[in-house]
């Protein structure tokens, strides 16, 4: 049991000093990216990952916590490219051009499609 | 020009009328004392909240106990401030109508799809963090205006996902006004029963159990229901508010 809990121990710091490491180069992703998008991308995917990687070793080395450690690793699975997808969708359709402009823009149709102000389909009240 | 000398002028008066205040204030120095000693106030708070109110969140003991009476003045800031921002922002039925009842700021973008399916799972856990902040106020770091504040961002996730999510107004200000009464009288029942109002019941419960500290949890949830529907209402008000008409 002993040696168990050791070797738990030790994973949860390699998962902690993992997860600093990607927060890290996250930070510095949104430092030094040229443009919204790169810096959109560095720092969501870094600060997804390690932030996860940071929690699930806390998990590692105080076994009791590690269902709400997991739940919280969850709601970040859940949130944190939810909200990058959402910022990017609304900075393109605000017309924020990236730094190296192509003629390929495979979104403009869909976003044509979908950016129509169409029947009030989408209503709910509560 | 002018303008600047006379910002200079007034940060100059300022600055000196805040150093002859402060100039024989001891700062830097510990004037709260130390945990050991009995006589401090940290060491009255810090003895008293798990030994004779039995909360193990010292924070909470303060808060909502030794000075509870501030607190219900927090609360009724608040509320006075989201009243303030409903009147302002306030417009006349006949107005609306005469502008033609176009649609509120919000509604220009459809969001995607997966934004919306998000949302819609994102919003019960938000709002399930939320409660059970404030129902561990007196356990765990945070209490009923921080659970409050979480519940409300649930629903400006809400707001800002469907274009026609709305809370319903009235049920809210009920809500509101109930809660904020349940918290007044429960500091009556204090004056009535024990002498001074909200004074907790004697019967504390065992620390670290989550019925403890007498009436501290019941206060915390009222507290943070009443956030959370004020928060919500600031929210709603902001949301269907309507652009001029140039």
């Amino acid at each position: 049991m002993e040696t168990v809990l050791l070797i738990l121990h030790y994973a949860g710091l390699f998962l902690i000093l993992l997860g600093s490491v990607f927060l890290f180069l996250g930070a510095l992703g949104i430092y030094r990216m040229p443009d919204l998008y790169n810096r959109l991308q560095a720092g969501t995917k870094a600060s997804t990952l390690g932030a996860m990687s940071t929690i699930l070793g806390v998990g590692l080395i105080q076994p009791s916590w590690f269902i709400k450690l997991f739940i919280i690793v969850i709601f970040i699975a859940l949130a944190n490219p939810l909200s990058s997808h959402a910022l990017a969708r609304a900075s393109y359709k605000a017309g924020v051009k990236p730094i190296i402009t192509s003629d390929t823009d495979e979104y403009a149709a869909v976003a044509d499609e979908a950016g129509k102000p169409k029947t009030e389909k989408n209503t709910q009240t509560l | 020009m002018l303008k600047k000398i006379f910002v200079l002028f007034l940060l100059t008066v300022t600055g000196v009328a805040l150093w002859q205040s402060f100039r024989h204030a001891p700062f830097g120095e510990n004037r709260v004392g130390d945990v050991e000693n009995p006589e401090t106030v940290s060491a009255f708070y810090l003895k008293h909240s798990p030994e004779t109110l039995h909360t193990a969140n010292s924070v909470t003991a303060i808060v909502v106990n030794f000075r509870g009476f501030d607190t219900l003045g927090e609360v009724t800031v608040l509320f006075l401030a989201a009243t303030g921002l409903a009147s302002i922002l306030y417009r006349r039925k006949e107005d609306e109508e005469e502008e033609g009842g176009h649609l509120p700021v919000r509604v220009k973008l459809k969001s995607s799809t997966l934004v919306r399916t998000g949302a819609k799972i994102l919003f019960p856990l938000i709002l399930l963090l939320g409660i059970y902040v404030f129902v561990h106020g007196h356990l765990t770091p945070g209490g009923g205006f921080q659970g409050g504040a979480i519940i409300a961002t649930g629903f400006l996730l809400m707001f800002i996902t469907y274009k026609r999510f709305n809370v319903n107004h009235k049920i809210m200000v009920w809500l509101e006004s109930l809660s904020g009464l349940a918290f007044v009288l429960i500091g009556l029942y204090g004056l009535v029963a024990y002498g001074s109002f909200l004074q907790n019941i004697p019967w504390t419960g065992r620390l670290n159990d989550l019925i403890s500290g007498g009436l501290i949890p019941l206060i915390y949830i009222f507290i943070g229901i009443k956030v959370a529907t004020e928060l919500t209402n600031v929210l709603d008000t902001l949301m269907n508010t309507k652009p001029r008409k140039k």
